[in-house]
Parts: structure tokens; sequence; C-alpha cells
């Protein structure tokens, strides 16, 4: 025993001491790509259904959509080998190819798959809804010409080319229809099966998913564009990041995500690793109910957004996980404008809330997911407002309790999270820039802004608008116009950095493209012996 | 006798019941009370909200929560503890899946606790205030107040990715995933029944690193448990006679004090043993071990409460059932009351 303890604690200051030493050993198989991240948050694998991150990467690579997007956002034909727009819309040809189970994929294939995400009318949904698909239409403007042949109609709310961004999702999968409909249960559209099972044409099919332990992936030998190089995906829930770390470091996984920057940062320039930082489009976000005395008002909003450090906090902070910007566009996509001139300036922002009337500060509670890198972002934020005469209480929860909370208008200040589905403008933007009806009984949960009860009638008006321009050039002025327009009515829903997600690959792994909105397909992925 | 302890034995299984029908009207309540959402988990963050209700009723969630406990009670009599919103499986089946995983951890810890604590503690308080003595206390306190988790990164560090001696987090390495149909549930058993020698090992490779850090805690509180028991024994007349007859240490140790320690051990042995199952959260989070207490975790994230209620009481009635059996023996094997008794 006493050699058990004291071997222990003589093991761990010699052990702390040489563990620098990198050890290369290759311990996952050649033909298996082991990937270990947190899934915690996947619930389902019905495409129709999740949308969370990781069950988006995951469903990406069981089916196939009728088209894809490159990660620098270019649309490439998928089960749709060509299609032709008109006016009225877009009507595809469909290649040969078969689905997992055998059946060959139709056109009568896609018409169910459009119609089983609009009649399921879940969050999956929301994507095509918000251009003005839904339950009642889908039949009437998705049809099947002949078994080759789908024909969608344009609503009147969407052009053809946002249309296809739309049709790049994981939620407009093509499943088996024969297959799914024979797990069908109370007319559920077989969302009961198909939460743990794969329906799909893609590469790879679900051989097993055990909620939080792992999923496993089989290559789909008979996959249209050949089979993958990879025999099996492996997806290892391990919550905890340092234990994550040490896998990649020992060889047992051979990409980590959800690492916290701390443990991202021991990669950096280390042999045997790369890091790969991926753009979300997508924004970290301050919240503010505007349905508060206080953030109603404007001047208040501005003072906010005087009142916080954001280069600190970049650098001390968010690192790898996000860029400053205050306009919810990455300022590298096209048409995006340049950051208003806000910044930390205490004087400036107490010289705002004594404009607003507000001159011996007031209090606010700060509701945030406990989670990396939020907390230390909600801290930071109490730190920097405390300056300006705001006292901000910092409330954490789980993730539900703080959803629950947003959903309901029930916070002062909220720190949300938000993705883009599109790299353009309105992909990353719309989330800020549309609400349709600001009153309470319309109870519109599901819309960012309601949330927020931040009523921009305009602003509402405008992302319409440019969601129905056909003209490239025409939607692009549309697009600057939307972004000033933001910045002017003191946002309430204030983007603070554009969120990447970076992960670490070992050297090994080649052929791993990191996909902004988590599409990242994996045929293509081999592994070569460690140098 | 007979009828004595029978009719002890029903108050104490009477005791059992109550308290485990409190501990689930206590968990219902706070479950419902909490402001968490598995419907929003479920439906997702931007689900219009016609689907959210649909889903809401579907659960059951629109009804006044006595209705809801009442539903919950009546399922509960037909062996239905609901659904995991999670998994979508019934919540029973999904902890028959996660339990062998935790089973199996905490049995493995019990046991090297009880073959390391035990001897440990009658030898310290043999030789009392020696060194071994000194060296079994600093042992016993390190164990009792540094966090477990801190000892499972640090040991993952040593003994994993420094020495290469032991197997990472998980139950088994990946590539043999799926290779063992389960049985018993219990990977080191499934394995060995159906031949897999070679699974054996590295699921073996896997336990002993958090089995090993999950007993070090408990093994400090049996340890010192065993060392004021024995010391109380040793300072009694009969052994302290015994001794000046000349009968050896290990003599004294074996023929008088083992005797009688033997039911408090065991009573502290049956509470380590709860407290190992309850305790392994912490562990499996840093292990990655898909048991119980990581199931629970990621329900509790979510708000699932069917699997929160159905895994509290699963522990909650563990704990309880072995206290219990610990009573028991205590009546069946104390000495005193067999005299008593008689």
């Amino acid at each position: 025993m006493k050699h058990f303890s004291k071997g222990l604690f003589v093991g761990a200051v010699i052990g702390a001491l040489t563990i620098a030493a990198p050890l290369s050993q290759a311990a996952t198989p050649q033909d298996q790509l082991v990937v270990g991240t947190s899934l915690a948050q996947v619930l389902s694998l019905d495409p129709q259904q999740a949308t969370e991150g990781k069950a988006v990467e995951i469903m990406s690579n069981l089916y196939d959509r009728l088209v894809a997007s490159t990660a620098d956002g270019k649309i490439l034909p998928q089960l749709a080998e060509s299609w032709k727009v008109d006016d009225k819309g877009i009507t595809f040809t469909l290649r040969k190819a078969n689905f997992a189970s055998g059946n060959p994929v139709t056109s009568k294939d896609v018409v169910y798959s459009l119609a089983r995400l609009l009649k399921m009318d879940q969050a999956a949904a929301a994507n095509l809804k918000r251009v003005g698909y839904d339950k009642d239409n889908v039949e009437k403007l998705v049809k099947a010409v002949d078994d080759q042949t789908v024909r969608i109609d344009l609503s009147d709310q969407v052009t053809a080319e946002l249309l296809l961004y739309r049709l790049t999702t994981t939620t407009t999968s093509v499943v088996d229809s024969v297959e799914v409909e024979s797990h069908a249960v109370d007319n559920d559209y077989g969302n009961a099966w198909m939460r743990t099972h794969s329906a799909g044409s893609g590469p790879f099919t679900l051989n097993r998913w055990s909620p939080n332990e792992l999923v496993i992936l089989d290559a789909n030998k008979d996959y249209m564009a050949g089979a993958p190089k990879m025999r099996r995906v492996i997806v290892r829930h391990v919550p905890e990041s340092q234990v994550e770390r040490l896998m990649l470091e020992r060889g047992d996984i051979d990409i980590a995500s959800a690492l916290t920057a701390s443990d991202l940062a021991t990669f950096q320039d280390k042999k045997g690793f790369a890091i790969q930082r991926i753009p979300t489009g997508g924004f970290y976000v301050l919240s503010m109910n505007a349905g508060n005395k206080y953030l109603a008002n404007p001047k208040v909003r501005e003072a906010i957004a005087y009142g916080i450090d954001y280069k600190g906090i970049e650098k001390t902070i968010m690192g790898p996980y996000g860029r400053a910007r205050n306009v919810p566009v990455p300022e590298n996509f096209e048409y995006a404008i340049p950051n208003p001139d806000w910044h930390l300036d205490v004087e400036k922002s107490k010289q705002l809330l004594s404009e607003a009337g507000f001159k011996d500060g007031f209090s606010l509670s700060l509701k945030t997911i406990a989670q990396t890198p939020r907390i230390d972002l909600a801290t930071a934020i109490q730190a920097s407002l405390a300056q300006i005469g705001i006292k901000v209480d910092i409330q954490q929860g789980n993730g539900s309790e703080i959803i629950a909370a947003h959903r309901a208008r029930d916070f002062d200040l909220l720190i949300p999270q938000t993705s883009a589905y599109m790299p353009n403008v309105l992909g990353s933007m719309e989330q800020f820039s549309s609400n349709p009806d600001n009153s309470k009984e319309a109870n519109n949960a599901g819309n960012f802004v309601w949330r927020s009860a931040w009523d921009i009638p305009e602003l509402t008006a405008l992302t319409a608008k440019a969601s129905m321009e056909p003209d490239a050039k025409k939607r692009g002025e549309i697009y600057v116009q939307m972004q000033k327009m933001f910045v002017e009515q003191k946002p309430a829903v204030l983007p603070l950095f554009e969120r990447f997600e970076p992960i670490v690959l070992s050297s090994k792994v080649e052929g791993y493209v990191g996909h902004p909105s988590q599409l990242t397909r994996l045929e293509n992925v081999t592994k070569v012996e460690t140098q | 006798m007979k009828e004595l302890s029978v009719a002890e034995f029903g108050r104490r299984l009477a005791h059992l019941l109550v308290s485990l029908f409190i501990l689930l009207c206590v968990t219902f309540v706070i479950g419902r009370v909490l402001p968490t959402d598995p419907v929003g988990a479920i439906v997702g963050e931007l689900a219009d909200p016609s689907a959210y209700a649909a889903m809401r009723a579907r659960l059951g969630l629109d009804l006044p929560i006595y209705q809801q406990f009442f539903l919950y009670l009546n399922g509960l009599a037909h062996g239905d503890f609901g659904t995991a919103v999670l998994t979508g499986n019934p919540v029973s089946s999904d902890l028959a899946q996660a339990f062998p995983a935790t089973f199996e951890l905490a049995t493995l810890a019990v046991i090297i606790s009880t073959f390391v604590g035990v001897p440990l503690g009658l030898v310290a308080a043999l030789f009392r205030d020696s060194f071994i003595d000194k060296t079994a206390r600093v042992v016993a306190l390190v164990g009792h107040s540094i966090p477990v988790f801190w000892f499972g990164i640090v040991g993952l560090v040593i003994f994993y990715a420094g020495l290469n001696w032991v197997g990472g987090p998980g139950r088994i390495d990946v590539f043999y995933e799926g290779l063992v149909t389960p049985q018993t549930g219990l990977l080191l058993v499934d394995s060995l029944l159906q031949g897999e020698t070679e699974i054996f090992w590295n699921a073996l490779g896997h336990i002993i690193l958090p089995a090993v850090i999950l007993a070090y805690a408990a093994m400090a509180y049996i340890t010192r448990m065993t060392r004021s028991f024995t010391l109380e024994q040793l300072s009694q007349d009969y052994v302290i006679a015994a001794r000046a007859k000349g009968v050896s240490p290990l003599g004294t140790i074996w023929h008088h004090v083992l005797p009688n320690i033997a039911v408090q051990l065991i009573t502290i042995l049956a509470i380590s043993y709860g407290g190992l199952l309850e305790g392994a959260v912490v562990t499996e989070i840093v292990f990655s071990w898909p048991g119980i207490g990581q199931y629970m975790t990621n329900a509790l994230m979510i708000g699932d409460m069917n699997a929160i209620v159905a895994g509290t009481i699963i522990v909650g009635f563990i704990f309880m059932l072995l206290n219990f059996l610990a009573d028991v023996a205590y009546a069946v094997f104390d000495p005193r009351m067999r005299e008593a008794a008689r």
C-alpha cells in the first residue's frame, strides 16, 4: 500500500515532467477513423428532426441530398445529376443511385422526404418554412414528374439560388421512403425508428448509436461514387477535454473536437498534429430583452455596445473560438460591411447612459449556459459593464434551462450562439434581422429576434426583399443596406464574436476538410502511416 | 427468537419501502418543478410553437403535476419507468444497459478496496503509531480529501498516456467494439463466456485504473474504520489476556479480533458499496465510462425527467437495500444479538 501511494506521488511528479515527450504509436487501425467529441447534445439521428451540430456532422455522411455545398460555398450536384432553373421553379434530374437497403433512389423518395420534413414540423423544418414552404403547400410545390425527375416550384418568398442553398442542409436529406414507411407507427413517419437507424444512400450506414457512448458508421460498399476509404468511422463520446487531449496524444483517437482553449493550445505547433479552425458563419451573441424597461432604450443598448472590451476578450478568452465582430456577417463574406466603431469606451458609455436618464446605473441579470467559453465570456462582460455602472448578476444553467428562459422571454441579458446555413449575408444574418410579429401573443419562440422582444418591421421587410431578389447585384445592395440598418437600430441581439469550431487532427489523417455548416463528408478521408 | 426476527425483518422492509416512496415523491416533484425543458431538447431550439405543444402533450407534460404523478405511479406499478427523451427507449431498457457498466466498475472497486483496506487497517491498529500506521493514516487522509476527478486525470496522465500500462477511457479499445454480444452486460464476464480472451484482457486493462481510483476513496474509509474497530477490540480484556497467554499477533487478529469486528465491517462495506455505485458519476465522466452516472448526468443536462427519476430510484433502492442487508446481517451474525435472543 505504501508502495502504491508513494508510487502515485513520485509518479505524478516524474510523469508530469516526462510527459512532454510525444508518443508516436499507431493505436487506431489504418482503415478506421476514430473521432473524439462530446455527443451529449445528440438526441436523434433522424435528418428531418435533428439539428444539433454533431448530429448534422454524422447525418451528412449517412444521407445524400439533391445538391451539396462546398466549404467555400459552391453548389455541387449530389443525388441530382443536373437541374434547370426557370421563373417558376427548379427541375432536378436524378442520377442512378441506390439506398443502402438496395432500393433505388427515385423522385418519390425526394418528395416523400421533403413532405416528411414539413409534416413532422419540428425545428428542422424552420429552414424551409421561413421561405414559405409548409405542411399544407408542400405537396403542391414539390412533385415527382417521373421516376428520375423532381420539380420544386418556388414559393413566393425565395429565389432559386437561395432555395438551392437550403436544399444542401441535412434536414432535406433524401430518405428511403419504402424502408422508413415500413417502420412507421402512429403516423410518426417512422421517426421513433429513424432516431436510431439510418435509411439513406450516403457513403456510410449507421451500425450502432449508443447515446453518450459512441456512434459506429460502416462504409457503404455500394456507394454511388465508390466505397469510402475508411471501413468504419467511430465517433466516441469523450466529455472531458483533458482526457480527449490525452487520447489524441496517445493515438487512440485521430480527431478531437470540443477541446477547451487551453487543451487546444497544447497542440499549437506540435509535431504530428494539425489544428483546423473551421468557421461557422455564426456568432456568440449578447441578447438583450427589449421588454426590459432599461434595455428598451436604444441609448442604453448603445451604451452596452460601448461597454464591452471585445479585443481584450478575444485575446484572453475566445482564442481559437472567436473573432470580435458586431455585424452578424463574417467580414470575409461578399458584401459584408466593416465593423461599426463599437469598442470599450467607458466615458462615452457613461454619457450615453446619462443621456438615457440612467446616470446612476442599474442592475441586470445575465443568463448563460455553463459551458466553455460562454461562462468566461459572461464574467468578462460582468466586469466590463460594472465600469459603466451596470451591475450584472450572472445566472448559469444547463442548456434546456437557458433555452427555455430564452424562448419565454424570461431574461434581461443572455448569451446564445448561432450558425449560418449558407455562406452569404442572408445565411448568417437572417436569424438577426427578421421578426414578422413581435407581439407576445404571436408566441414566435422559434424566432431569435422575437425572443428579445425587439421590434424591427423595416428590417424584417428588407430581409424578405433580399430573399426574393433574383438579381445578384441588386441583392448585394440590399445586403449592405440590411447590415447598415441593423447597426443603426442599436441591436438588441448584439453579435459579439464570430464563432469558430476548432478541431485537432493527427497528421495521419488526410483529406479531412471541415465544412462551415458541419456538413463534413468523410468518404475521401484516408490515413497514412506515421512518418 | 424466530418470530422476533421475522417481525423485525418486516419492520425494516416496510421502512425500506416507505423511504423509497418518499424518495420517489421528492425526486418527482423536484424533477417537474425544475426549469428544464425536455420538449425543447427534442423538437429543437427553433421549433414552431405548435410542434412544441404537440410534443409536450405527447409526453404528458401539459397535465397538472398530480395527474402526471398518478400516471407515473400507474406506469411504475406495471414496471414501466416511461420513455427516455435522450434515447427514445424505455428508461428501463436504458438502465438495463447502463447499470451493468457501473455495477462491474463498482464491484471491482469494492473488491479492491476490501482486500487492501481491511488488512491495512488491521496492521495499522496492531502496530499503532508505528511507521506503517502513520503511512496508512496519511494514505487514508489523502484518499478521503483529494477529489476523484483529480486522481482520474493524474492517473490517466501517468499510467495511460505516460507509462502505457493501462487502456484509455471507455470500456474497451474502439476496434473491439461490437465483437462481444452482451449477455450479462458485464464485459469481463461476457468476453470470458464467449471465449474472447483477448477482449477480456483489453477490457481488464481499461477497467483497472478507474476501479483502483474509485476504490482508493472507499479504501481510505474502510482502512480508517477497520483501524478504529480493531483498536477498540485490542484494548478489550480478552485480547489482552490472549496476548498475555502468548498468542501471536496474527493469531490474535484471526481468532479474536476479526470475528468480533466482522459485523461492523459488513456494515461499512455495504455502505461503501452503495457509495461506490452512486459515486461512480465523476469517475465515469473522466473515463468516458458508459454507466449509470454518465447516463444520469446527461439526462440532467437536458431535463430528461423520466430518466432522472428512474435512475435516482434505482440508485436509492440499491443503497437502501445494501443498508437493509447490512442490518439483517447484523441481526443474524452479531453474537450479542444471538445471546440476547437466547
